[in-house]
């Protein structure tokens, strides 16, 4: 099958044709098949808590453990300030862990989708890519719940829902976009590599570290690091909840912040196509 | 043969393709570089043919021959490294019946998931509840997460779900042992009732040709990939119990 070698253009148009007929392919799939997607979210969340007792009580009990942990280790093992920024140190830390849960969630279970759904790849004719989207969407379902939740704390605490509360679903919606796209691109070469699951799950704590939840990026003193700081989309999201709840600022206050986060989404966008586009035809034969 | 028909598969030049690489990390750095030194196996190579819709074809070929390889790729989860295959109609594989379950999900929990996949609505999907719970016939086990299931069992709810569909193209594996001789017989018939359509296409796929000769009118032989014979059943049958293999070492 060796051809003469075509000229640079020809391979460049060839190229472009063959990511934009991925792209449109991906949409597509997911136009068509978004009732599955619906179903299959709703499945997969039963699935999560079916055969214990407390069922659906886990989806609150352990993010509720983990806030209290970290409350105890800070406010009294640690004795920081009770304040952070002049805000009780409880509540921004509930918001700015809040999402993080999800995203923990995307960053360990959302890197073995297509390990896990590999029934749907090898043994039934299924959309691949909507995989990473309905496990996604299912975390996203919990991730709802537990922002109600939250909301009802802040509002115990004498703090109502305000007009920045606005922004929070555009926060969420970005959130589900770059982790879903995550997913897809993720779980793609965990499925070619364990060691590539292996790193994300050894590096997931060292995220969480880093991103600015349990301290505040606005502080850091050497200011080139704090810019370099904000490309990390944990960072921004985490940022963002505390814009809703804790600073009442708008998204478009810090506009570095939302290039940061653009050029990074962009570059997701661009590595979980360029990886689709290359292992979807393969993936079938390695799972 | 009509020749205006659409013809309900056809393969053009379908080489399949799969590389081995000497270990995972080489195959995870064989994504990124074309330098990572692999190995390449052909399970198809070069296969044209065209079957017409209600034509009966049996595969023949022994282990390794690229009969599954083949399959898949009419099923449609695996893909072709170069070549073209146009499958028209639904297709439905009498293949791994005890796979495509999520083991979490009771019987029944699996009927519906898969009814939502194929996309059925409400009423559908009871209609295929029905069927299937009488089909396989396991009871109480239907409300159970079928990781508890036997193999047979898990066998019984797969025929039954895949055969409930009215398919144009039917594919079928011999070599599908289906729990004890009363279900196999009910299975057998079963087959047998979904071929009666008119213009079902089958696919039959085997490695002995008794059953080859009953069914189809038509064989194809694969041998080491590649087609080495097709015509009508009885030449076929020779074909392929005629001469005896040489030894294969790569399939």
């Amino acid at each position: 099958m060796a051809e003469a070698r075509p000229d640079r253009a020809d391979v460049l148009a060839s190229r472009v044709r063959s990511y934009g007929g991925t792209l449109v392919g991906v949409v597509a799939e997911h136009e068509e098949y978004w009732r599955q997607i619906f179903q299959l979210a709703a499945a997969d969340l039963v699935k999560t808590y079916r055969g214990s007792a407390l069922g659906w009580l886990w989806a609150v009990i352990k993010p509720s453990v983990t806030i209290f942990v970290y409350w105890f280790a800070f406010a009294v093992g640690l004795r920081a300030s009770s304040t952070v920024s002049g805000f009780p140190f409880s509540l921004w830390l509930i918001a700015g862990i809040l999402p993080w849960f999800y995203v923990s969630e995307m960053l360990t279970q959302g890197t073995t989708t297509l390990k896990r759904y590999s029934y749907l790849v090898t043994k039934i004719k299924f959309p691949v890519s909507t995989i990473s989207t309905f496990v996604s969407l299912s975390k996203l379902y919990v991730h709802a719940a537990l922002l109600m939740i939250v909301i009802v704390v802040f509002i115990m605490f004498g703090r109502p829902v305000d007009v920045y509360f606005l922004q929070l679903p555009l926060y969420t919606a970005l959130m589900f976009l770059f982790f879903t796209m995550w997913s897809l691109f993720a779980s793609l070469l965990s499925a070619m590599s364990k060691d590539f699951s292996n790193v994300v799950t050894s590096f997931v704590m060292a995220i969480f570290w880093i991103s600015g939840i349990m301290w505040d990026v606005n502080r850091v003193n050497n200011p080139l690091l704090a810019k370099i700081l904000l490309f990390n989309p944990v960072t921004f999201i985490a940022n963002g909840y505390r814009n809703v709840f804790i600073y009442k600022r708008w998204f478009f206050q810090d506009p570095f912040a939302l290039f940061a986060f653009a050029v990074v989404l962009v570059v997701m966008f661009g590595l979980s196509l360029y990886t689709f586009n290359r292992l979807r035809r393969d993936i079938a034969d390695v799972l | 043969m009509r020749a205006k028909q659409i013809p309900a598969i056809e393969f053009r030049h379908v080489y399949k393709r799969y590389r081995l690489y000497r270990s995972d990390k080489h195959r995870f750095l064989g994504i990124f570089s074309k330098r990572v030194a692999f190995k390449e196996v052909f399970a198809n190579r070069d296969l044209t043919f065209k079957v017409e819709r209600g034509e009966s074809v049996a595969i023949m070929g022994k282990n390794g021959a690229g009969k599954s390889t083949m399959l898949k790729m009419i099923t449609g989860v695996a893909f072709p490294s170069s070549g073209k295959i146009d499958v028209n109609g639904r297709v439905s594989a009498l293949l791994e019946l005890t796979a495509g379950f999520d083991p979490e999900f009771t019987g029944r929990e699996n009927v519906h998931l898969r009814g939502q996949l194929w996309g059925l609505d409400k009423a559908e999907i009871a209609v295929l509840e029905r069927q299937v719970v009488e089909f396989a016939d396991i009871g109480v086990y239907m409300d159970q997460p079928m990781r508890t299931y036997s193999s047979g069992m898990k066998a019984r709810v797969g025929f039954a779900i895949a055969s409930s569909i009215n398919p144009d193209i039917l594919v079928v594996d011999e070599a599908l042992s289906v729990g004890d001789k009363a279900f196999r017989q009910k299975c057998d018939r079963r087959i047998k009732e979904i071929m009666a359509e008119e213009k079902v296409t089958v696919i039959f796929v085997t490695h002995s040709s008794g059953s080859a000769e009953a069914i189809c009118n038509r064989g194809i032989v694969l041998e080491k990939g590649k087609l080495a014979f097709d015509g009508p059943i009885r030449d076929a049958i020779e074909f392929y119990e005629g001469p005896p293999d040489t030894p294969v070492v790569a399939g």
